[in-house]
């Protein structure tokens, strides 16, 4: 019998979903999922379409969960600053941090061209842990790899930046003596 | 854009008119607000069959099959019963003792409340009245209505294979309705809602088959006839805050003194509810009702008239949950409004 709820593969290839395993694979949270666990992944995506200079999300609006690029750009701004912190493309993702905790948007995140996005949401993610724990614990743990790979980046860049500050402060006293 | 958005906008208010529509419509709306309910109480049971590695589909149906299987169980083994119970109503409180204590009543009756026209009141011929016309909207309700239950009972547990297997599906159809600029503020209310529904949705139904059960036992220990059909009634009402439990209550003091013909019966039963009562605040509500959805006792009488006029004596049943719903539905609407900048 026909599930009239279900997309079949041809409106999965009309909605343009089917390279999304593809797209996904590069997204290093669901990277090396099998062919079920990827499948199980895409049905929880949603897909959103935005137009140009449309407001995806808020900086210091609650955040729901991370955003994957199919096609397109997308610049984050920060709007406290008055600054575009990256642009993005297809393939890239952005907002990841949000799966994990509940603090506002650090950023606002803008349409720059005609956009196709997939949203992964945070309660998306934990129904998904409850009923596959072992695929809702695979990608909790490469969202955790990646915020660490993250952090020792930043610890990195912070220990060059003072090391160069350092410099700079034993430089401005042998100036000044 | 903007043309995009007014359309996502009108497809929604449409889709909300609809709803509204089905509200109305009555008995389909009865339907599917019982199966809507049922559904999202056995919603984490799927779930749970669903995390031992089988599909949504296969959950939804070894669930729906236990639950049959279970109703079919418990059909075999309380029809025959509950026919005893009819059947004794039929020829109940004809007994001497009966006529006893309703000669006693009838003459207190008499002496103190003459003066608002109750001289010449005659309680036996009111009671074989009152107890006719039970029985007959009862036979009325199995023989008239017989097409109508059988329709309900294979409607219902269709209704919520469906909204079990595929209710995700539809959520998700739903969301992406919306305006991109009120997405994730949909996501967010949707998922704040669905937490604090589900808790609340199924504490209401845990409590109440919890009361029923107790209440049950109780009233079988005490001796009181039809315990099945007044502790089942008395789960039922327990659903209703403030009247609920002294509703359940009332059918069994009026049963077992009129079968007994001792008024001190009646302190029992009152003693037995209270100690149900209790138990239920202190141990069943605090476990099963995670978070209670406060709501104004004026909202709730108002709530119950309305469900009442609406759907009968199962609307006043479904009244407060559905009151709770659309308390929860409107508080979180405006507390998750408050967090985003839609006017900027």
């Amino acid at each position: 019998m026909k599930n009239f709820f279900r997309n079949s593969p041809e409106s999965h290839a009309k909605n343009g979903r089917s390279d999304l395993p593809a797209i996904l694979s590069h997204v290093p949270i669901f990277a090396d999922l099998s062919k079920r666990e990827m499948a199980a992944v895409v049905r929880i995506l949603h897909e959103r379409e935005y137009q140009a200079e449309e407001i995806i999300f808020r900086e210091n609006e609650p955040g729901m969960g991370m955003y994957i690029i199919h096609t397109g750009t997308v610049a984050i701004i920060s709007e406290s600053g008055q600054l575009q912190l990256s642009e993005l493309s297809d393939g890239a993702f952005f907002g990841d941090v949000a799966l994990l905790d509940d603090a506002p948007r650090s950023a606002t995140a803008v349409a720059k061209t005609a956009c196709k996005i997939f949203g992964f949401f945070q309660p998306d993610l934990f129904a998904l842990m409850e009923r596959d724990p072992q695929l809702g614990l695979k990608i909790v743990f490469r969202l955790a790899r990646l915020i660490a790979e993250r952090l020792r980046k930043t610890n990195q860049r912070v220990q060059e930046l003072n090391q160069e500050l350092q410099k700079i402060k034993s430089a401005g006293m042998t100036h000044a003596s | 854009m903007q043309v995009r958005n007014h359309k996502k906008i009108l497809w929604l208010s449409l889709f909300l008119l609809a709803c509204l529509f089905i509200i109305f419509i009555g008995g389909a709306a009865k339907l599917l607000i019982i199966a809507a309910l049922l559904a999202y109480i056995l919603d984490p049971l799927a779930t749970r069959i669903e995390s031992r590695g089988l599909s949504r589909t296969s959950a939804a149906t070894l669930l729906m099959a236990t639950l049959i299987a279970g109703l079919i169980l418990m059909l075999v083994v309380l029809v025959p019963l509950l026919f005893d119970q009819l059947k004794s109503l039929q020829t109940g409180f004809g007994g001497e003792k009966t006529s006893q204590a309703m000669e006693r009543l009838q003459t207190m009756v008499r002496s103190r409340f003459g003066f608002l026209g109750l001289a010449d009141v005659d309680l036996m011929e009111k009671m074989t009245a009152l107890k006719s016309g039970l029985l007959e909207k009862i036979s009325k309700f199995l023989i008239e209505d017989s097409i109508s239950l059988i329709v309900h009972s294979v409607s219902i547990p269709f209704i919520i294979f469906f909204l079990l297997k595929d209710g995700r599906e539809l959520k998700k159809r739903l969301i992406r309705m919306v305006p991109n600029r009120y997405f994730e503020f949909s996501m967010d209310l949707i998922h704040k809602m669905d937490q604090q529904l589900g808790n609340y949705l199924r504490g209401q139904f845990l409590d109440a088959l919890t009361f029923g059960a107790l209440a049950t036992i109780a009233l079988w220990l005490l001796d009181v006839k039809y315990f099945l059909f007044i502790g089942v009634f008395a789960g039922m009402a327990n659903l209703i805050p403030y009247v609920g439990p002294i509703a359940g209550m009332i059918p069994a003091i009026v049963v077992s003194v009129l079968d007994s013909g001792d008024a001190m019966r009646a302190v029992y039963v009152i003693l037995t509810f209270a100690g149900l009562k209790l138990i239920d605040d202190v141990f069943i509500q605090p476990f099963v009702v995670a978070q209670s959805v406060d709501l104004h006792p004026v909202l709730v009488l108002v709530a119950i008239i309305i469900g009442g006029h609406l759907f009968g004596i199962l609307g006043m049943l479904i009244a407060v949950p559905c009151t709770g719903f659309f308390k929860v539905v409107l508080c979180e609407s405006l507390q998750t409004l408050k967090k985003y900048r839609f006017t900027a």
